[in-house]
């Protein structure tokens, strides 16, 4: 590994006022178009690739990724306090932020979130450093066969998530599967449950239905109960920069949950083809599985807050190592940095990785890593005034959050009819909610299923039934056999439903 | 304070509102106005970066505000059709999508709402050969390889009905090509498919292989449609007479890239100054600068000789179409 170069990059980055300056101009930025919800940092890169257009390759490369670096850090504030989230990949950050925020807890809430987004960012970009003489043979092993299994883990951790009963959750689990079925088929081009809809073609968006299942029941619930968001808490009000910084101590406390979601997120962005959303919910679902009081989780334990924001901040390091070396795009939001790249003179592709072509590389990620770093320092002084807002009035906070939950969901796919979507699915959402049916299940279902279903068709058209007989998916299996064995076993111990799954947030 | 403040304000929204857009014939028209440019697709992409660089080219040569980009994706380019043929045709709306729709209306597939004759072609900015690339990872080398091969080569290709599912089957029909295709792949994962040595080629636009094989991970085959030095042209190699007309018909698609459209009964005149300011921003040799940085190939052409490529690849005779659905549906 050529030190001098990774040192010789690092002095170019702050050793120049200008370069300092775009970083501190592209953070809130990126920032902002994660907070919105709808607005996403695709179109965020979209939209300023034009003022870039004039910057030198490594002054503009910078600019791009510091901006598209930090937009799940931004995205998970509208999670924590309103159940909206920003990004999809931020949906995962509502299970335990809304709760949280409804604890009293909102400042602690985001700065757990801020310091696992800089941390996973951070151990995102060392993750790529370390990883970049072995890239080749590790992105290569994952094919279809290990994509489905995979998803197929994924799938078995609705048990963690299934609160009070094992049966519910996979009720609901199963539920969001069937959802996930109603696109086109994408092996004979039929129209599943879609009624003539075109903008079900491209299946039930996730964002819809993310907002649907959690933001409009609480909203519901507000508006019956009054108060404000915070309201129900009995604790005494906790707001300022005290409970924001004991929530960045969390992501420290939990290092060594916080380090392993890093670099599973890291990972999984590392793979193209699996997405954020996947990312963060099989973290989040790590993180309630690996933990030794999972009882917490759903009603505001910080580790749910940490493990998602880790993940989604570090898959975009992960997600670099494709994009640079094979020229394929780890996610949608890579290709578009990739044409950005193309566009200020940066050739990805294996040329990429000589020796003097890495410069530029670890420009980017040093402007990775740093940009990561900032947005923490820059939101710690905005974070204790964010907290606020939760005590505030919920008649005065419903309509605001609503419009977002609207508007996410209209600019999510820019079909009206997605805001009907969302309705229907609210309806579910508050029914689930009001009886205590776990909701997690259901979003894991919705995600998962898709990428279960394309990759099975695939494997079974390269390999036929033998794809399971890959070495990667043998081992998938293992892991798969190993999660439903430590699930058994803690039934057994506890003989009856252990009381860690029953749910009690009213 | 405020009110003085508000007066002018609402007195500017009155006067905008009360200004008819449909005024005709007014060669000030668009003195001031917004047009909205439909695209067929996400932000990011070649629709859309196409889409946001001869916007803002266009926005040179007419009197307009803005040009604004306005993504309805969905259904395969289909949302994006159909919301653009359904559009007020006031000179206000233009809108790109994917010429494959040929293939849905040409086989009457579900979800088309209208005749694509019917609209107002404006002009297309690039069409280019298409090409198969081979991964390095493949036995087969060249297309004689590919003809000669006894066993099915695997080819990746998008979901079923896609535009380039639809070019793969007629090619493969056209040549009599023993391959499998395994369909599914979105984007670059069939490119990743290639390394991890699954599927061995592709069928798709040149342009988007061109990282793959600067990289050194492929290399092409053949192409349909315009030469490409040092690979064999589709042309020199089909035999049969309904091989000969299939391969036009993939290549006359190939040729309809990067359209641009208005709604049907757009005012004649606002229509020809749409063509106008689409013409001069497509020859405009700073767009064409830009378009080399961005990576976007550039081949356009104008208004009727646009309407005329779309009429050409539409008027298939009854026993053409049946033949473009043997080849597609194989019934």
């Amino acid at each position: 590994m050529d030190l001098g170069g990774i040192y010789a990059a690092l002095l170019t980055v702050v050793g120049s006022p200008y370069h300092l300056f775009l970083l501190a101009v592209a953070v809130p930025i990126g920032m902002f178009f994660g907070a919105i919800p709808g607005l996403g940092g695709k179109l965020g890169i979209v939209l300023v690739i034009p003022f870039v257009f004039g910057m030198d390759a490594v002054a503009g490369a910078l600019f791009l990724i510091a901006m598209h670096s930090v937009v799940h850090t931004g995205g998970s504030v509208p999670s924590i306090l309103f159940g909206v989230p920003g990004t999809g990949p931020d949906a995962a950050t509502i299970v335990d932020g809304l709760p949280m925020t409804q604890n009293g807890e909102a400042g602690r809430a985001l700065g757990a979130a801020f310091g696992a987004s800089g941390l996973g960012g951070v151990i995102g970009g060392i993750f790529l450093l370390a990883l970049l003489p072995l890239l080749q043979p590790i992105v290569l092993a994952f094919s279809p066969a290990e994509f489905f299994l995979l998803a197929l883990f994924g799938i078995t951790l609705i048990a963690m998530l299934s609160g009070d009963s094992l049966a519910k959750g996979m009720l609901v689990g199963f539920f969001g599967l069937m959802m996930a079925f109603i696109k086109l088929d994408p092996q004979t081009g039929i129209e599943r449950y879609t009624f003539g809809q075109l903008f079900l073609w491209d299946g039930v968006d996730i964002i819809a239905a993310v907002l649907g299942i959690f933001a409009l029941p609480e909203m519901i619930a507000l508006g019956a109960a009054g108060g404000s968001m915070a309201g129900e808490s009995k604790v005494a009000a906790s707001y300022g920069l005290k409970g924001v910084l004991r929530g960045i101590g969390d992501v420290f406390r939990h290092w060594t949950l916080s380090i392993r979601t890093s670099v599973i997120g890291a990972f999984i962005g590392m793979i193209p083809g699996l997405g954020g959303d996947a990312a963060s919910w099989i973290c989040y679902g790590h993180a309630a599985q690996s933990s030794k009081t999972p009882e917490r989780f759903g009603k505001g334990a910080v580790e749910g807050v940490i493990a998602p924001e880790t993940a989604n901040n570090s898959k975009e390091g992960g997600s670099l190592l494709p994009t640079l070396f094979f020229a394929v795009p780890g996610s949608s939001g890579m290709a578009i940095l990739l044409g950005a790249f193309v566009m200020l003179g940066i050739q990805p592709g294996p040329a990429l990785a000589l020796p003097q072509n890495m410069d530029i590389v670890f420009v980017l990620i040093w402007g990775l890593m740093l940009a990561n770093v900032l947005a923490v320092i820059m939101f710690i002084a905005v974070a204790p005034g964010l907290g606020y807002l939760s005590y505030v009035r919920g008649n005065l906070l419903i309509p605001f959050v609503l419009v977002l939950a609207f508007l996410g969901a209209f600019l999510a796919i820019r079909a009206w009819e997605n805001m009907v979507l969302m309705l229907a699915m609210g309806v579910l959402g508050y029914f689930l909610k009001k009886y205590h049916w776990p909701r997690p299940p259901f979003v894991i279902g919705l995600i998962l299923g898709p990428i279960a279903e394309d990759s099975f068709h695939k494997a079974m058209a390269l390999w036929g039934p033998a794809f399971l007989l890959r070495p990667g998916a043998l081992v998938m299996i293992g892991l798969i056999l190993l999660t439903i064995g430590i699930y058994v076993y803690r039934l057994l111990r506890h003989k009856e439903a252990p009381e860690w799954m029953r749910e009690d947030d009213d | 304070m405020r009110k003085v403040l508000l007066l002018p304000l609402v007195a500017v929204l009155l006067a905008s509102c009360a200004q008819d857009p449909g005024d005709e014939g007014d060669g000030n028209f668009y003195d001031g106005r917004t047009i909205a440019y439909i695209v067929a697709t996400d932000p990011g992409g070649g629709y859309d970066a196409y889409a946001r660089l001869i916007g803002k080219f266009m926005q040179k040569y007419m009197p307009v505000d803005n040009i604004i980009i306005k993504n309805t994706p969905g259904a395969g380019h289909l949302v994006g059709a159909n919301t653009l043929h359904r559009s007020r045709p006031n000179g206000l709306t233009i809108g790109t999508f994917n010429m494959g729709l040929i293939y849905g209306q040409l086989l009457e597939r579900a979800g088309m709402a209208f005749d694509l004759r019917e609209l107002e072609w404006i002009g297309k900015a690039a069409g280019e050969p298409r090409s198969i690339v081979v991964s390095e990872n493949c036995a087969i080398k060249t297309i004689e390889d590919l003809l000669a091969t006894e066993n099915p080569v695997k080819f990746g290709s998008a979901g079923l009905g896609s535009a380039s599912w639809s070019d793969m089957m007629l090619l493969a029909d056209a040549l009599d090509l023993k391959v499998e295709i395994v369909p599914g792949f979105e984007g670059n994962e069939g490119e990743m498919s290639m390394m991890r040595g699954e599927i061995c080629a592709i069928f798709g636009s040149t342009s988007s292989f061109k990282n793959f094989v600067d990289s050194g991970y492929g290399h092409l085959i053949l192409s349909v449609g315009d030469r490409i030095d040092g690979v064999p042209n589709a042309v020199d190699i089909v035999t049969t007479e309904r091989g000969k007309r299939l391969v036009a018909i993939v290549d006359a698609l190939a040729q309809l890239g990067r359209v641009t459209a208005a709604p049907p009964g757009t005012p004649p005149a606002r229509l020809e100054q749409l063509r106008a300011a689409y013409r001069q921003a497509l020859e405009d040799p700073e767009l064409h600068a830009e378009a080399e940085r961005l990576g976007l190939p550039i081949k356009p052409a104008f208004g009727d000789d646009v309407s005329a490529l779309v009429n050409a690849a539409l008027n298939q005779t009854p026993e053409s179409v049946a033949m473009i659905k043997t080849a597609i549906d194989g019934t």
